[in-house]
């Protein structure tokens, strides 16, 4: 059984994997939306000198909206093509729950890989505490991946889908966004490192895939 | 039926009695003057969208467990006067905090906790909005209810002792202590006791009037 649920898992994530390359727009829109932002912040700044605080909320700002157009459509574009109730038919809730969590991470990562090194180069930071930056980066994108996955599920079949995503994901991932922008103005050299916020993101993402993972099978077996 | 009667004029009365006790017999507080009487509205408004923020969730639960579409209808309920409390506990303590700091939003621990509330009720109106179908309705906003419910301990225990407050100490203290004067206390018990009561029976005048246009 712990087997079949690790290889649902795997091939969820393949699936999802197979069809994001084959179906580039997806991934095009996000990473199009990430460098837009981000050469509009650049822009308007014109070089001058910008606060650690400042510049951690930009960088934050621009990943999580960047985020908010690629991280949506994780099931609203299998309910479009009509496949979500094969899925339904054949897929166990916590493989697919978990399968399209792993792929948004993955996702979201590249993004973050994406986006922070422009950024540092674009607004010319020099990074204090790389270390921390990357800690940060990596448990913001799994918060966001981990409640992003369920707020996806949940804005299937809705008649308005434009910003409704971001509506409900925002209130739900501020515990996560508030410490990150205080750890990465820390990492940008903006005061100290209170290190304490890694561990209360790293408890937060925790309890987000908890709930996530206990919620989604009152979503999954329907009536 | 008889509590049905009896609950307004209860409300009525208290609602009387707190008035009278705020601008007539509570003593102008140390440091706050007169303006402390705008917390005998404030602490009470703020206490009953929390409260009703988890009983919306309770609800939100009791559907999921049972799929009875009353608790759908009590947790939305819930929700909507939710949304009118968080507007009057953020407004109150908006002119509150132009009193006595000098602005009225600086993004104080306790302002960021309130507004992400009034944020959660919109985000949850908002989807029972886009919902056209009544049991998928009940069914993804008891699930948002419950899920958004997970920010609270982040929220209200941990926000408040990460970020610097100018917000004054709650009545109970860190150490557990009462630290009010006792006529103040009583007054501010009489507004909480007030304020659920005139919750409970918006709550149950909102259900029972959704029941009749059901039948209709």
């Amino acid at each position: 059984m712990q087997q079949s649920i690790w290889r649902g898992i795997k091939l969820v994530f393949c699936k999802e994997l197979t069809i994001g390359m084959r179906f580039k727009a997806a991934w095009a829109a996000m990473f199009m939306f990430a460098l837009t932002t981000l050469a509009c912040v650049s822009m308007a700044m014109q070089g001058g000198a910008v606060e650690p605080r400042l510049l951690a909320a930009l960088l934050w700002v621009s990943l999580f909206f960047a985020a908010m157009a690629g991280a949506d459509r994780v099931f609203a574009d299998e309910d479009t093509a009509g496949t979500l109730l094969t899925l339904h038919i054949f897929g166990p809730a916590q493989a697919v729950l978990l399968g399209k969590m792993l792929y948004t991470l993955f996702l979201l990562v590249l993004l973050a890989l994406f986006i922070t090194p422009l950024f540092l180069v674009l607004m010319d930071v020099a990074v204090a505490a790389p270390l921390v930056l990357l800690g940060t980066v990596l448990l913001g994108c799994f918060g966001i991946a981990a409640a992003g996955t369920l707020i996806a599920a949940l804005t299937t079949g809705a008649s308005v889908h434009s910003g409704l995503f971001s509506i409900l994901m925002l209130p739900i991932i501020l515990p996560v966004f508030l410490p990150a922008i205080s750890l990465t103005a820390g990492a940008f050299g903006g005061g100290a490192v209170t290190v304490s916020y890694l561990g209360g993101m790293a408890l937060y993402d925790f309890i987000l895939l908890v709930g996530a993972s206990i919620l989604f099978d009152y979503l999954w077996y329907e009536d | 039926m008889i509590q049905a009667r009896i609950l307004p004029w209860l409300i009525g009365v208290l609602t009387a009695v707190l008035i009278y006790l705020v601008f007539f017999v509570v003593p102008p507080a140390q440091g706050l003057g007169d303006y402390v009487r705008i917390a005998f509205f404030h602490i009470p408004m703020a206490w009953v969208s929390v409260l009703a923020f988890l009983m919306s969730a309770w609800w939100g639960a009791r559907y999921l467990r049972r799929q009875e579409m009353e608790a759908d209808r009590l947790s939305a309920a819930s929700a909507k006067l939710g949304l009118v409390f968080v507007v009057l506990a953020t407004l109150s303590g908006a002119i509150f905090s132009k009193l006595t700091w000098g602005a009225y939003w600086n993004w104080d621990p306790r302002q960021t906790t309130i507004f992400v509330l009034l944020l959660i009720y919109g985000a949850y109106l908002t989807l029972r909005a886009a919902m056209p179908e009544p049991r998928r309705r009940a069914r993804v906003t008891a699930v948002y209810a419950l899920f958004s419910f997970l920010t609270v301990p982040f929220l209200v225990f941990i926000i408040p002792r990460l970020y610097f407050s100018l917000h004054p100490s709650p009545v109970i203290n860190g150490s557990g202590s009462l630290d009010m004067d006792p006529v103040m206390l009583g007054t501010l018990l009489a507004g909480l006791i007030d304020a659920t009561l005139l919750y409970v029976w918006l709550v149950w005048r909102s259900v029972g009037r959704g029941d009749k246009e059901a039948l209709s």
